[in-house]
């Protein structure tokens, strides 16, 4: 690819996709409706595409772009795309009563920020570039999504919550080394793609079984 | 020299303006509700009745309940001078910084917050609570974010960060200026009282938070609060605009001429958000009021992020 | 023909599953699963005896360790692919399964023992860790086999759980690339991370190695991520929950095991030693606490495997030949025990509609022979002679001892002394008095695998034979200190 572009365009371009990145991930924490929640993870998915495509420009790795254009197509599109169709399905449209109420889980997300800029200072030092100053961005929508996951009692947004937490790492890979070996890549994707499936699946299940997708009502197995 | 001059010019132009952007704002939502509304001159006309009436205290109210329009109308005018709205030389500005700028907003709301809970009415009392508590969560707001904006030309002065975005436009673009410009978007918002946080013409008590808290004033006193409510809301638009989008600001050695077309961008940003505000809030419900919170400390926390990008992304 | 004996391990399961989609479940085809078991433990030995191995341009590759690790994958696996046809046929009979289920039941056992199998062959981190996940995915339905709530609800937890500890893995996989990148290895391959591990980054490697290690952990039911366990292990399949206790925790933890030697070297043995000590005390802990007032005798069989593994843990962080070699000889000894338990739990299960310790009573009596290996079960995973884990326990005790963590052994030892407490508490209630009831009836191609894995564990405790190099020779590659 040849494409121009200046160092401060770079940088410009690297740090807004991230921003994005960050800005769905908090949204997520955000808002109550399911379905508002699925097209955060849909947006997320393009920011991301959006990070890898400027670093494959910038290191004019044609084959970065191309691995961007797949990462793109998996979670912007075929991920939210089988969430969406689930919550079709299921026909419940908010998440009811979240473990922390939605105003302390934001302060606590602040909270997040700043620990994962404490726990990735060792990562920016060792090769201080603006990808890797990024790298906090993508920790943070990691913590965010654990909260989620955590906190939530959808089985939809724990989904979504697992998710950001798989963007999240898939960024933290691009911005450190422009990702892991293709081989490893396929097979990551192809794993997630799987685990949504069989988490779809067993979301099916469990409404045919308990009536919901309230995962309060899991608690039969316990000592 | 221009820099006096284009301070005065700002203060005139708030101060006149203000009012007939409420009027544009009306009317916008008139439209799109499908009537014909009153013109955009109305809540001038308003005032006009207003102040000819006669000035009438409940009983048993004190100094704090007189003083506070005045102040707050004050505070505003004090305001519209220092921040770079039409120039960034503002002979102020080294006396005012976001900090000062902050703190005079807040005044004015505690003035009022505290008139109100000197008439002793319950809905006085009620409306300043929420006042406070809906403040509480907007002032450390605004100074978190523009404090975020601030780090990247290394003062705290309005009229530099307008002066650096100025010369370099494309600085906006980036993720702590995003942030930040949300996070001052919705307290923008909370701050003037307008949806989904307030209702600004409602007339379900329960339901109110600024007109509350003016339920008992009447006759002139009104007509200042009133005006003042206005020229904060064009004020608080128009530091948006200049943060964000800072095209045909003056600087400091600029002719008549520069000075004019800063004038007429600032009238057309400002009135151009206006009716867009106005727009959304057509399509908008008023959110229940415990969720309010929710919103503002999303905002804080967009305005945190904004802080910690500026570190991040550094 | 070298390649291939590597390649073959992975390939006879996958076909194995290959054919159960074809020709679904039935009388004939339910021993073909005997046969690919059969067939990967042979290869193991052979793997064993062949010396390291590459295979598919490098991506496979075999060692004393890997063979070591599917020497117990194939012996597991045969024992529980031995039981699997009576349990089938018995939940068939009971109406708990169908013949689209059972074809099921089939293709996912395969394809589950494939991936382990690959995950052992695996040269790379990056591999290891696709075939890692893809054994939650494959289990997620075999866990949920039944469709009742519980089941439901125990494969929801196994999924969520497992995957997000195993994203946590790969974050510090992502993390070990990035430090490789800037050492100038950039390949997830062992060998060479290992060989330049000196140059990597510590600040870097610290955070991969604790997120390596709390990932794994998760999977191999490390405290403090192990909450998915007595849950899944309780709800699978009989032959399942062999499988999975038996192998898939161990499989987890010899991925632990090889993040170990990267570790040690880039940051020294300390770290990763108090990480695998607080790590593997925890896990004692939480089954120690949690047997006590345990009701449920397949949730008993999970707890003592996440005690287990807390012995593995101690064992690693010891970290010396002895300890090592312990280690290994625990992993082979707790799969044959664990799983000869949890296939006798499952014909249990089966007779009394329960799998609670109140239903049952008076076993000895009712059943003596599938009584009898429960108990001798329960007396092997409690480290009696003259089973092995007599042996690797008295090993890792005195590794331990050795190496001056003698702090760290004795905490460990008053906690196994109260889960053999626990354990004889309420396996006598259930095995002995009580109002005898009607007999169990024990068929015999389940009594086979019970007795032969007995045996097997009880002959590895009097001695090693064959075994005793190939475990020297893992443990060295294990990054054995002297």
């Amino acid at each position: 690819m040849g494409v121009n572009m200046t160092d401060a365009m770079y940088v410009q371009l690297l740090d807004l996709a991230c921003g994005a990145f960050l800005l769905t991930g908090v949204l997520v924490l955000w808002r109550r409706e399911l379905s508002a929640i699925v097209w955060l993870f849909a947006l997320q998915g393009v920011a991301l595409t959006a990070l890898i495509v400027v670093l494959g420009s910038w290191q004019a790795d044609l084959e970065l772009i191309l691995v961007g254009a797949g990462v793109g197509a998996l979670r912007a599109g075929l991920l939210p795309y089988l969430m969406r169709r689930a919550l079709v399905a299921g026909g419940e449209g908010r998440e009811t009563q979240p473990l922390v109420n939605v105003a302390t889980s934001l302060v606590v997300a602040a909270v997040l920020a700043m620990l994962a800029y404490a726990l990735s200072q060792p990562l920016v030092r060792l090769s201080p570039t603006p990808a890797t100053q990024a790298v906090p961005v993508a920790l943070t929508v990691l913590l965010i999504g654990f909260f989620v996951l955590v906190t939530r009692r959808r089985a939809l947004s724990q989904l979504v919550g697992f998710l950001l937490m798989d963007n999240a790492i898939t960024a933290t890979a691009f911005l450190t080394t422009s990702g892991v070996p293709l081989v490893v890549e396929l097979g990551i994707s192809l794993d997630l793609l799987l685990a949504v499936l069989v988490l779809q699946v067993l979301t099916t299940r469990m409404r045919a079984a308990f009536g919901g997708t309230d995962l309060d009502e899991l608690r039969e197995l316990h000592d | 020299m221009s820099g006096v001059v284009g301070a005065v010019l700002q203060v005139i132009v708030i101060a006149v303006g203000s009012p007939l952007l409420v009027g544009v704002m009306r009317q916008v939502r008139a439209r799109l509700e499908g009537r014909a509304g009153a013109g955009i001159a109305q809540p001038w006309r308003d005032l006009r009745k207003l102040m000819r009436k006669e000035a009438i205290a409940p009983h048993g109210t004190g100094w704090v309940f007189r003083a506070a329009p005045p102040l707050l109308a004050g505070t505003a005018l004090v305001v519209a001078a220092v921040v770079p709205l039409v120039t960034t030389a503002s002979p102020l500005d080294g006396v005012a910084d976001l900090f000062a700028v902050t703190a005079l907003l807040a005044l004015g709301s505690v003035a009022l917050a505290l008139a109100a809970l000197d008439t002793g009415t319950a809905f006085g009392g009620m409306g300043a609570s929420r006042e406070m508590t809906v403040l509480a969560l907007v002032e450390p707001t605004i100074l978190v974010s523009i404090f975020a904006l601030s780090i990247r030309v290394g003062s705290t002065s309005l009229g530099s960060i307008v002066t650096a975005t100025v010369e370099d436009p494309l600085s906006v673009i980036s993720p702590v200026s995003v942030l930040a410009a949300v996070a001052l978007a919705i307290v923008t918002i909370a701050e003037t009282g307008r949806i989904p946080v307030d209702n600004p013409s409602t007339h379900l008590e329960l339901t109110m938070i600024h007109e509350a808290m003016v339920l008992e004033y009447a006759g002139p006193d009104l007509a200042l609060i009133e005006w003042a409510s206005a020229m904060r809301l064009s004020v608080l638009l128009g530091l948006l605009a200049s943060l964000f989008f800072p095209l045909g600001i003056s600087g400091a050695s600029t002719g008549a001429l520069a000075l004019l077309v800063s004038v007429i961008a600032l009238v057309v940003k400002v009135t151009l958000m206006g009716a867009l505000l106005a727009a959304g809030e057509v399509f908008m419900a008023k959110l229940r009021l415990f969720r309010v919170p929710e919103l503002l400390a999303g905002s804080f926390l967009l305005a945190l992020l904004a802080v910690a990008a500026s570190f991040f992304l550094a | 023909m070298d390649s291939l004996l590597v390649v073959a391990p992975v390939a006879v399961p996958a076909a194995a599953a290959g054919l159960y989609a074809v020709l679904g479940w039935n009388r004939i085809t339910a021993w073909l699963g005997v046969l690919a078991a059969a067939g990967l433990l042979t290869c193991a030995v052979a793997l064993a005896t062949a010396g390291r191995r590459e295979a598919l341009a490098g991506l496979l590759h075999s060692d004393a360790l890997s063979a070591f690790m599917l020497i117990v994958i194939g012996a597991v696996a045969l024992l529980a692919m031995l039981a699997s046809p009576a349990y089938l046929a018995a939940e068939l009979a009971a109406g708990h399964t169908g013949a689209r289920a059972m074809r099921r039941y089939g293709v996912l056992t395969q394809s589950f023992i494939a991936a382990m199998a690959l995950a052992v062959l695996a040269s790379s981190l990056g591999l290891l860790w696709v075939a890692i996940e893809a054994t939650t995915i494959l289990t997620a339905f075999l866990v949920g086999h039944r469709r009742t709530r519980q089941a439901t609800e125990a494969a929801w937890k196994y999924v969520v759980i497992c995957s997000v500890g195993i994203a946590l893995a790969l974050l510090g996989i992502v993390m070990v690339h990035y430090a490789g990148t800037h050492a100038g290895v950039a390949s997830l391959n062992w060998a060479a991370l290992a060989e330049h591990a000196g140059r990597l980054d510590a600040g870097v490697m610290r955070i991969a190695v604790m997120l390596l290690v709390l990932g794994f952990g998760t999977k191999a039911g490390l405290a403090p991520m192990h909450a998915w366990l007595p849950d899944a292990h309780s709800q699978a399949p009989a032959p399942v929950s062999a499988l999975m206790s038996g192998v898939l925790l161990s499989v987890a933890f010899y991925a632990i095991l090889r993040v170990k030697v990267i570790a040690d070297v880039a940051l020294g043995t300390a770290f990763t030693r108090t990480l695998l000590i607080i790590v593997a005390l925890a896990s004692l802990a939480v089954a120690a606490l949690l047997l006590l007032a345990q009701r449920d005798y397949k949730r008993l069989l999970a707890y003592s495997s996440i005690e287990h593994m807390g012995l593995l843990a101690l064992g690693a962080a010891i970290g010396n030949t002895l300890a090592l070699v312990a280690v290994l000889l625990h992993i082979l000894g707790h799969g044959l025990g664990k799983s000869v338990l949890f296939l006798s739990a499952g014909q249990l299960h089966q007779a009394l509609g329960s799998s609670r310790i109140r239903a049952a009573s008076g076993l000895m009596a009712r059943a003596p022979l599938l009584a009898g290996a429960f108990a001798l079960g329960l007396l092997a995973l409690l480290g009696l002679p003259p089973f092995s884990l007599f042996a690797s326990e008295v090993g890792i005790a005195r590794a331990g001892f050795a190496a001056g963590l003698g702090w760290a052994i004795t905490a460990a030892l008053v906690l196994m002394l109260i889960i053999v407490a626990a354990i004889g508490r309420h396996s006598r209630r259930m095995l002995l008095g009580g109002e005898p009831g009607e007999a169990i009836a024990l068929p015999r191609s389940v009594a086979v695998p019970l007795v032969a894995g007995l045996a097997a564990c009880a002959v590895l405790g009097i001695t090693l034979g064959p075994l005793h190099s190939l475990l020297q020779a893992a443990a060295t590659i294990a990054g054995a200190t002297p």
